[in-house]
């Protein structure tokens, strides 16, 4: 059962209990107990299995390992501590594992000194020893790894892809056998993916194979359904979640955050007003704090910030510095080097910041743009002010009007506590391929028990029987006849006795040398023709479609095909980029937060509606009065004068140029007409999230391409997508409506399928789930194959493997991940059974020119939020064409 | 679809019929091409062998062929024939036995030591190149030996030609195909590979300097005609100049 704890215990229960010279050395260096310790010491002190939640600086690792580390120092005392691995660490960040290692040797040290200082040498009578750490990790020194076996240390810090490793080390899995607590950090970087249903597994097959179910502590930031997590992290048995106790710490620490606009009038300020603005007041900010931190939401908007930064006010390099992940990791740890010392004024990143490393006192935080989650949002401000008593502080900066009103509602709904709620994949079948052979390595197993055994993993509680047996076909190589098994095979089925085990010796170097779940990725050389014109990211081609139109090295070219790791193209006919390059960069909008900025839309409107009656509508100016009823719904938010005259501006233009303004009940049709090359857009404006749109996107372009038998390409955003035609559409709202209507009737999942198929997306996703299936190994034999010949193979795969089976189990967790976890199919089913019962309307209407609502939706391919020249020109083309008809309409 | 009065080319197949030889004609199968992989840690399920030989039964239904030529490449491996290719071979042999057709092969660049089974599976073997009534067989990856009078038609494979098409948005998509031309004042047909995973050189896309063959560097690729294969249909594509023209609009 999950149960949640609102109630600390008093001090002394928390430390009552403890070891005394470890609550002497507590009380020592430690003025109180944070939040989560008031929980944590005596729950863990109990045996509880617990998941705390809490900000970075709340002493969250000390909670976790100080009653441990109090347990171990009884058994040292009373002669009992043995050269046996009593706690696991696992966190996913290598560069954590160290900081943690460092951070745990001074405390054991200075408790073993206290010790030291009272007993003298009668400790050497009573055989009392130190308290063990150690590393493993894959940077692990093999000297290193041979002491470890040897004198195993008490607290091991590892991976969760090294721990997939030890479950297969036969001499060292023994020395887990009195294992007692396994520590899980940054659960929020792991419930949400397949490293972390590939560690969840892994700590099951752990509890089996010691014969017991260690106490599990799960730490980790700012996430929701706090339910979710905690079931992911202590498992299921016979059917229902093992207990877990939930500690939610993590409101501990006070925002106090606005969302602002750097200029009154955000559409017709000149760009280079904007960007004074911009600049002028991060600058204010760097001069009033000691240190600033600086979120963008791509990389090249790091780079440059920072280099604007240092142009217009003289900071040198040991003032401000970039932290991003293309950076060396040596240059990022410089960086955080810096930072712990307090010697930079400011730092720019674009998320490596965001969570894990400790980096000293922030006074100030800055976020440029939306960061398009709230949950990213709290844990961004809360970098700032680094004890958990402190207010973080910090302010957001828009970039459009779509950004502004994104980020009201985004501090709105952190103010109200209302997150983002991630997701746990489930019955991933090529992380389960995997645990399989390693189970099978390290014995024989009925497949019944070992079914029963893998569904203890939350993420496959419910993991059905006949996908649970494809799998064990597939493994054991009955795809093909019975002579090739010996190759195929990596593990032997026999039916008669229900029994599974490995097959051959070289099935375990395969497991060793090919396990984990990060795909390996490589830049994509572009090609026009035969001539190179420049690289771009792996992911970023995943996200081409046909016909797509991107910038390279300063020129537009259209997505033709590609082939291993190159990429075709050909210079674009168009002027309009239809994806920016930060595509696959910029995290995608969330659902929960797209429909709350849906709510404020409706309510928006109807005060404008309101104040309109009765009265001639209002002029546009450059300078508005915000009408009262209006100014009282918009202070409710946490914005500032700009910011509010602004969205009035926004959505009074909407209304008066469109008379409709969409929501989350009211998906708005725009037939429109673009203003530089006369191509005819059909903009939905749908605010479900981007995941949901990218799969509704392509739904409603299949059917409307059947309805009007031509080609059809879509540009897909956050508010919405357009879909457009190089020949004529000729939409009418007759053609809409049906489509409208068939959208309820058509069995989405396989008209999506089809779609897919041949899709670069698809191609690159089955590629690494056949690598982590070991379909197709990276290495073997001593060789490793490149990501351009994984490729290659894989597509020569996809085919045979479709020929033989559609239902083939690697080809099903390749949709299975492109539906549910790229985008989001089951959301999408619910936004359509809502059209259907009505709940959500749909309308259409005709544009002479795109409404305000679309501008942000069709230039979206243009360029970067920060960097905005080309698209600012168009934006203010398109704004005063919309202006000026509102006046010719008066 | 009719190339000529006794070229019968099988629709929607990589297989052509020689009526006056009785003959039913195939080019590089690569047998054994899955388990060459599966050796290098790619695990293809095992579908070429069979598509073969449904390929091989219709047409054999359809023309009453009682020999099947393979020209070239029947197996994948250069250096020995490992186990699978064996079995694969034996399948094949055991396959045409049924349906009453012998098999010869026409040796290629990845056919050595085939001639072991020659007895035990009762096989014919050309190890060079094979003539019969006007037309000369050889796989292509030489230049054939000596070219016999009264020859009118030869025959290779090797270089497993298909052309890349476009449609209106640039999608792109890649057609096995036979090439006709004429090179040493006869006509020449180069035949498509039947192996299922040997999809193609697109002619109309790749560089001439690339292609395998020293045939196909020796004659005027432009004017070849692509006859294309899929979607159950044969067809004509014109000529590769011209689909290289329709490919660079694309590119």
């Amino acid at each position: 059962m999950i149960e949640h704890l609102d109630k600390p215990f008093k001090d002394e229960d928390s430390l009552g209990t403890m070891n005394p010279y470890v609550r002497e050395w507590f009380t020592r260096n430690f003025k109180e107990l944070t939040p989560p310790q008031k929980f944590s010491f005596k729950l863990i002190r109990d045996r509880k299995s617990l998941l705390i939640a809490a900000p970075t600086g709340s002493g969250k690792t000390m909670s976790a390992f100080t009653s441990i580390i109090s347990h171990l120092f009884d058994y040292s005392l009373a002669g009992k501590l043995e050269d046996k691995i009593y706690c696991l660490y696992i966190s996913p960040l290598r560069a954590l594992n160290n900081d943690i290692y460092n951070n745990l040797t001074r405390p054991l040290e200075e408790i073993y000194k206290v010790i030291k200082d009272e007993k003298g040498v009668a400790m050497i009578k009573e055989g009392v020893r130190k308290v063990t750490i150690a590393v493993r990790t894959g940077d692990t020194p093999q000297q290193e790894r041979r002491k470890q076996l040897l004198t195993p240390p008490n607290i091991l810090v590892t991976t969760p892809e090294s721990l997939a490793i030890m479950l297969n080390s036969e001499k060292l899995i023994e020395k887990f056998n009195s294992l007692e607590y396994v520590i899980v950090d940054e659960i929020h970087e792991l419930a949400n993916n397949k490293r972390g249903v590939h560690l969840a597994l892994s700590l099951e097959r752990l509890a089996d194979l010691i014969g017991h179910n260690p106490v599990r502590i799960g730490l980790g930031a700012t996430l929701h359904p706090l339910d979710e997590a905690a079931k992911f992290l202590v498992g299921y048995d016979k059917g229902a979640p093992r207990d877990c106790i939930v500690v939610d710490a993590s409101w501990s620490k006070e925002l106090d955050v606005t969302a602002m606009s750097p200029v009154k009038d955000i559409i017709s300020a000149p760009e280079a007003q904007l960007e004074n603005a911009l600049y002028r007041e991060i600058n204010s900010i760097i001069k009033k704090s000691k240190t600033a931190l600086i979120f963008t939401n791509t990389r090249s908007g790091t780079e440059r910030v920072v280099f604007n930064l240092k142009k217009r006010f003289k900071y040198g390099e040991g003032d401000v510095a970039a932290h991003h992940g293309s950076l060396s990791r040596q240059s990022r740890l410089d960086v955080e080097d810096m930072l712990k010392k307090g010697a930079l004024r400011c730092v720019v990143s674009s998320t490596s910041l965001e969570l894990g490393v400790d980096i000293g006192t922030i006074d100030n935080v800055i976020q440029l743009g939306s960061p398009k989650s709230v949950t990213r949002a709290v844990q961004r401000i809360g970098r700032a002010g680094h004890s958990y008593k402190a207010v973080a502080k910090g302010e957001m900066i828009a970039m459009n009007r779509d950004d502004l009103v994104e980020v009201s509602v985004m501090l709105d709904a952190a103010r109200k506590r209302h997150l983002d709620a991630f997701t746990v994949p489930k019955n991933p079948l090529d992380v389960l391929s995997q645990h399989i052979v390693g189970m099978a390595i390290s014995r024989k197993w009925n497949v019944d028990e070992a079914y029963n055994t893998v569904r203890h993993a939350y993420p496959y509680a419910d993991l059905d029987k006949s996908d649970f047996m494809s799998l064990i076909n597939y493994l054991a190589g009955n795809y093909v006849g019975l002579e090739s098994r010996r190759v195929y095979g990596k593990i032997w089925y026999d039916d008669k006795t229900n029994t599974i085990g490995r097959r051959g010796k070289l099935v375990k170097v395969i497991y060793m040398l090919n396990l984990g779940t990060i795909p390996d990725e490589v830049a994509v050389n572009v090609f026009n023709g035969t001539k190179w014109v420049g690289n771009i990211e792996e992911e970023f081609l995943a996200r081409l479609k046909q016909g797509d139109v991107f910038a390279l090295g300063g020129r537009l070219y259209e997505f033709q095909y590609a082939k291993g790791t190159k990429c075709y193209v050909r210079e674009a006919t168009s002027k309009s980029p239809t994806i920016p390059p930060w595509f696959s960069e910029q995290l995608p909008l969330s659902y929960e937060l797209a429909n709350e900025i849906g709510e404020f839309r409706a309510g928006l409107a109807k005060r404008i509606l309101e104040s309109m009656k009765g009265r001639r509508a209002p002029l546009i100016r450059k300078s508005m009065k915000v009408p009262k009823k209006v100014d009282d719904y918009l202070s409710g938010l946490p914005i500032d004068a700009n910011a509010k005259e602004s969205m009035y501006g926004y959505f009074l233009e909407q209304i008066l140029f469109a008379k409709e303004v969409p929501s989350n009940t009211s998906i708005l049709v725009e037939r429109t007409k673009d203003i530089e090359e006369g191509i005819e857009y059909l903009v939905f404006h749908s605010l479900f999230g981007r995941r949901v749109n990218d799969a509704l996107s392509r739904v409603i372009a299949i059917l409307l391409a059947e309805e009007l038998d031509i080609d059809l390409s879509i540009m897909v955003n956050d508010n919405g997508f357009a879909i457009y035609s190089k020949e004529s559409m000729g939409i009418t709202k007759k053609i809409v409506e049906d489509v409208v209507a068939e959208l309820g009737t058509t069995d989405i999942r396989s008209l999506l399928r089809r779609n897919i198929r041949n899709t670069e997306m698809m191609r690159r996703k089955f590629r690494h789930v056949a690598a982590r299936s070991f379909m197709i190994l990276k290495n073997y034999k001593g060789y490793k194959i490149n990501v351009g010949r994984q490729q290659v193979n894989s597509q020569l795969l996809l085919k045979a493997v479709e020929s033989i089976d559609p239902n083939f189990p690697i080809l099903k967790e390749t949709y299975r991940e492109i539906f549910d976890d790229m985008m989001d199919l089951p959301r999408l089913e619910e936004v359509v059974s809502g059209i259907k019962a009505g709940r959500i309307k749909v309308k259409f209407i005709t544009t002479k020119y795109p409404s305000p609502f679309s501008h942000n939706i069709i230039t979206f391919g243009h360029a970067d939020v920060i960097m905005m020249k080309g698209k600012r020109e168009y934006l203010k083309k398109l704004h005063s064409l919309v202006l000026k008809q509102i006046a010719q309409s008066r | 679809m009719r190339l000529d009065d006794d070229i019968e080319l099988i629709d929607g197949l990589p297989v052509a019929y020689i009526r006056s030889l009785k003959a039913i004609v195939i080019s590089d199968p690569h047998l054994g091409y899955e388990a060459a992989q599966a050796g290098r840690g790619i695990f293809l399920p095992k579908v070429n062998l069979k598509s073969i030989t449904e390929a091989l039964s219709k047409a054999l239904a359809a023309t009453g062929a009682k020999t099947v030529i393979v020209n070239g490449d029947i197996k994948n491996d250069f250096s020995t024939v490992a186990a699978d290719e064996f079995n694969e071979l034996y399948d094949l042999a055991a396959f045409l036995k049924v349906k009453g057709a012998s098999l010869a092969i026409v040796k290629g660049n990845h056919d050595n030591f085939v001639d072991r089974y020659r007895e035990s599976m009762g096989l014919k073997i050309y190890a060079e190149q094979m003539a019969a009534g006007g037309y000369l067989l050889f796989h292509g990856d030489a230049l054939p030996d000596a070219v016999p009078k009264g020859t009118h038609t030869l025959i290779m494979g090797h270089e497993h030609p298909a052309i890349a098409v476009y449609n209106s948005v640039g999608k792109k998509e890649k057609l096995r195909c036979f090439l006709t031309g004429s090179y040493l004042g006869a006509r020449i047909i180069v035949f498509p590979a039947i192996g299922y995973f040997s999809t193609g050189t697109e002619m109309n896309v790749v560089p001439e300097d690339e292609l395998l063959s020293p045939v196909l560097k020796r004659l005027d690729m432009g004017s070849m005609k692509a006859i294309a294969i899929g979607y159950g249909a044969t067809m004509e594509f014109g000529t590769i100049a011209e689909l290289r023209r329709a490919a660079s609009l694309h590119m």
